[in-house]
């Protein structure tokens, strides 16, 4: 009991959810060891992923939920992941920030547009991503940073990404004035489809005479 | 005046810096700022000559820009022990440009990654079910909700029938309502809206004229009635 209140006191907002609503799922399998093999676990975690939607579930959620350690629930979810890989499957298990959730796969979407009638209203623009990437790449980064980098005011552009849920506030700066810092979030890093920040792109490094000829000649 | 349009869009100075090295064929380590500088201003004319606005930034830029120009231009002093402590005025711009490129760069692959994420499609969480409402449950609603939820459908009738091109008065009396609701009875669930009562209404007085009938027929024993949480009006035949 005091276990899980303290794990409730580290959670955010939707992990709490999920945590209150998890047991109830649970009860029903009462323990892992009642059944049968590997392989009804699995079908149990593949469940609770259908179940959790785009919303994702972390490794910890699984482990706790299934009653199994931590190692077990990523091997679960690894083999999942493996399974769904293959071609004979329409969804695929992605790991974007930490959270594991269901998606379908790039190629069904040329045809659900023509069954839904789907429009693109998403898109970026180049200023927004170019934010996106300076905060990325330096976090925690401060406005001033930022603006230094793009060489724009760029007060706007973090407030709308904020709304959006892209970047988050990350403490203050022991610098004068104690700027905010800023980082970018979960949401983030499963619209760039990256498990941790570790997956960024290496950024280009332009240091000799030879690359530069290559960066500016047409 | 004719008509002018620029079709090319820049981030910011220096993005329309980097632009203007590579359309110059410049070598960004060994920059000549007196062309840059001139190009710039170039740019930033054609786009008032366009009456486009020039944002503060550029300004700003071309400030900066200026200034190494000219300090480019005078002589160079002999500074002797000073020597090492000589900065290359442009070395900052330099820096500045090449760190942008790096980040322009890198947004681009980035983008791929966006865009391939969304045609990946995931679903809602899904939700326990509710059954209380509706179907289940008691049958005993208070007649003061009977009456908000009246109020409600009438406005939604009225909302959905906005303009009325042609006015015809069609007299309908209760008795002739209770009548075909009683027919109609047959044909519904044991549990159904009121809205699905009036869905062949045209006028808001055919509305309440049904709404009276139902008022009839529950005083009747013949329906019984609840209120949902929205207001919708849940009837359902008495069990008697």
């Amino acid at each position: 009991m005091i276990i899980e209140e303290l794990m409730i006191h580290e959670m955010d907002e939707k992990e709490k959810w999920l945590f209150e609503h998890t047991p109830s799922l649970v009860t029903r399998v009462e323990k892992i060891s009642d059944l049968q093999g590997p392989k009804d676990a699995m079908a149990i975690v593949e469940g609770l992923l259908y179940i959790v939607g785009e919303d994702g579930v972390r490794i910890e959620q699984i482990a706790m939920a299934m009653d199994i350690e931590y190692n077990e629930a990523l091997d679960i979810l690894k083999d999942i992941q493996r399974k769904y890989a293959k071609e004979d499957y329409g969804i695929e298990l992605v790991d974007y920030g930490g959270y594991y959730k269901f998606l379908t796969k790039k190629e069904v979407h040329p045809y659900a547009q023509r069954l839904l009638d789907l429009t693109k209203t998403n898109s970026l623009s180049q200023s927004a991503l170019e934010t996106l990437a300076i905060i990325a790449y330096k976090q925690p980064v401060t406005r001033i940073e930022i603006e230094d980098l793009r060489g724009v005011g760029s007060d706007m552009m973090l407030r709308k990404l904020m709304a959006r849920d892209r970047i988050r506030e990350a403490g203050r700066s022991e610098a004068p004035g104690r700027p905010i810092l800023y980082e970018v979030t979960e949401t983030f890093m499963d619209s760039f489809k990256l498990a941790s920040l570790s997956d960024l792109p290496e950024l280009p490094e332009h240091t000799s005479d030879e690359e530069s000829e290559s960066l500016f000649s047409e | 005046m004719p008509f002018l349009a620029s079709t090319e869009h820049f981030e910011g100075p220096l993005d329309l810096m980097l632009h203007l090295i590579r359309e110059n064929k410049l070598d960004i380590f060994d920059l000549d700022v007196s062309i840059l500088c001139d190009e710039y201003l170039a740019y930033l004319d054609r786009m008032e000559e366009l009456k486009l606005e020039v944002e503060s930034e550029y300004l700003v830029e071309l400030a900066t820009l200026i200034e190494y120009k000219s300090k480019r231009l005078l002589p160079k002093k002999d500074e002797g022990i000073d020597d090492k402590y000589e900065e290359d005025p442009r070395e900052n711009l330099v820096r500045r440009l090449l760190e942008y490129q790096r980040f322009k760069e890198v947004s681009e692959r980035l983008y791929e990654a966006y865009e391939d994420r969304l045609y990946q499609m995931a679903k809602p969480m899904s939700e326990e079910k509710g059954f209380e409402d509706a179907e289940d449950g008691h049958y005993d609603g208070n007649i003061q909700d009977l009456y908000k939820a009246m109020n409600r459908v009438l406005r939604r009738v009225q909302l959905q029938r906005p303009i009325a091109t042609r006015y015809t008065q069609k007299e309908i009396s209760i008795d002739d309502r209770l009548l075909a609701i009683r027919a109609k009875l047959k044909d519904l669930p044991d549990v159904f809206t009121f809205e699905e009562l009036i869905d062949d209404c045209k006028a808001a007085e055919e509305a309440i004229v049904t709404f009276l009938a139902v008022l009839e027929l529950i005083k009747d024993s013949v329906l019984d009635f609840k209120v949902g949480n929205r207001d919708e009006i849940y009837l359902k035949r008495s069990a008697g």
